[in-house]
């Protein structure tokens, strides 16, 4: 997987756009962390029922809001689920979810080694 | 918060993106809703009061996705006119593409670039606006013109029709700035009038004049004449103007005729209660000077000339149930009407004497027009006002 974990840059522009207030930016990660391990149950609950469509809706919004937060690898491999998901394809599918699981540990280390949790 | 910023519906099932969008939004001084799928979106966006300006709207949602979202507000009648810019990836420009045909306004790519995103909403609330502007527009001109209907139904209850029609046309400010015009004036009054208001009751006699203004007003509109004034009994009416008639002397006397037959049953009630009422009226065509006359406040639409004069003098000449016609209206219509002269007048304030006849009635269709004039009228030379 080519994509960083935690792609800084992101998260140095978001800080920017938002005035340096460093305050919300960790409100910011605290709120991806609640919604974005929501999300990941979902998805290992899908994956382990084999259920495709399950998938897709929580595979976006990881997606989506790990790619706000500069969470890049847990981004692709969200895009990834999501489109397996959509094409109802489900081989490889537990691979997937494991690896997202992993990844989401992988982030949440790397966020809090930038200073961005409580 | 000021009551004139501008308000946005974020709706998005990620919590972290409405964060962003928020905490955007607010740099660029929108205040922000935030709704978590389409249903709570709805929710917000029918609930009374709602100040929402500018819909920001996620496509993959649950409960209700952006697709369902924005078919809704498209069938609501007051919600339809909302924009709605669809929140994407970039990898969604297909799903974005269906969004703008089921009428999205426009979209925002994530991540969300500041400038961006207040252009679009810059440019989407400023749509809002016009569009509400349109409306506001529209609804006030609409108020405007049931006012001026509403005065136009109140002025034809002072004025004749004729002239609240033309108080409100384009060429209404020309005519009513006086022109010259031939046309016939006819005045009417009643015989004994004033010694039965002397005598009668003022509620009596304000009855009696109600009913009379009323069969009159009516024979007038009918028969297409302006009434220039009611005065107490009396009752001044031009013919061809404003409104051009080619035969106005003829609906001149058909108006009188028919005024003389409705007033013979209005005075057989009276009769009844006491009173003895007789009807004259004096004709008389020539070319006379109409519009505006008065003054500043209160201004009739008047017609002024020798005619107005002479009709008036032959309508005090006139014995009861009298139509008397000048030479110069009887000229005009005397292969329709049956006369009888009344012999030489010498009416005040003119010089020489004037030679009407008093109509009796209008010839049966067919019948001949020789010896219209019956020989039986006595002169009235004596007859002054």
């Amino acid at each position: 997987m080519d994509a960083p974990v935690l792609d800084e840059a992101v998260v140095e522009e978001l800080r920017t756009s938002v005035g340096d207030d460093e305050a919300f930016i960790i409100d910011l990660v605290e709120t991806y962390v609640t919604e974005g391990a929501t999300n990941l149950d979902d998805i290992l609950a899908a994956a382990a029922a084999g259920d495709p469509v399950a998938l897709v809706r929580p595979a976006h919004t990881l997606k989506s809001s790990s790619a706000s937060l500069g969470a890049m690898r847990l981004s692709a491999i969200a895009r990834g689920i999501e489109e397996a998901g959509r094409d109802g394809v489900l081989d490889g599918l537990a691979d997937d979810a494991d690896l997202a699981r992993t990844t989401w540990l992988e982030t949440l280390a790397a966020f809090t080694a930038a200073g961005l949790r409580r | 918060m000021s009551p004139s910023r501008a308000v946005a519906l974020i709706v998005d099932d990620s919590a972290v993106n409405r964060k962003v969008l928020a905490r955007h939004l607010e740099s660029l001084d929108i205040a922000s809703r935030e709704a978590g799928n389409g249903r709570e979106a709805l929710e917000a966006l029918q609930s009374a009061g709602s100040d929402v300006g500018v819909v920001l709207l996620d496509i993959v949602m649950p409960e209700m996705d952006g697709y369902e979202t924005l078919a809704a507000i498209k069938a609501d009648e007051v919600l339809r006119h909302l924009p709605v810019i669809m929140i994407s990836g970039v990898e969604e420009l297909d799903s974005v593409v269906r969004c703008i045909e089921m009428g999205a306004t426009d979209y925002l790519p994530k991540p969300f670039d500041p400038a961006i995103l207040g252009a679009r909403i810059r440019a989407s609330l400023a749509g809002k606006r016009l569009h509400d502007l349109e409306v506001e527009s529209a609804a006030r001109q609409a108020e405007l013109l049931r006012t001026i209907q509403l005065q136009k139904e109140e002025l034809t209850r002072f004025l004749s029709p004729q002239v609240a029609a033309l108080v409100s046309s384009p060429e209404g400010a020309q005519l009513l700035a006086g022109h010259r015009r031939l046309a016939t004036s006819v005045f009417c009054d009643l015989r004994g009038f004033t010694p039965f208001s002397e005598a009668a009751e003022p509620e009596e006699v304000l009855g009696v004049l109600r009913e009379y203004h009323k069969t009159m007003g009516e024979l007038i509109v009918e028969h297409g004449g302006t009434l220039e004034h009611f005065a107490g009994d009396g009752l001044m009416v031009f013919f061809n103007d404003p409104v051009v008639q080619d035969d106005h002397v003829e609906r001149a006397v058909r108006m009188s005729l028919a005024m003389r037959d409705r007033f013979d049953d209005l005075s057989a009630q009276w009769s009844k209660r006491g009173h003895s009422l007789g009807f004259g009226v004096g004709i008389d065509t020539g070319y006379a000077t109409l519009g505006r006359i008065g003054f500043e406040g209160r201004y009739d639409y008047g017609m002024v000339g020798t005619a107005v004069i002479t009709a008036s003098r032959l309508s005090s000449a006139a014995a009861a149930g009298q139509i008397l016609l000048s030479p110069r209206s009887h000229a005009d219509v005397e292969d329709l009407v049956e006369v009888e002269p009344v012999g030489e007048l010498q009416l005040k304030g003119f010089s020489r004497p004037i030679s009407p006849v008093n109509v009796l009635r209008f010839h049966v269709a067919g019948e001949p027009t020789a010896g219209a004039v019956v020989a039986t009228g006595a002169s009235r030379s004596d007859a002054t006002a």
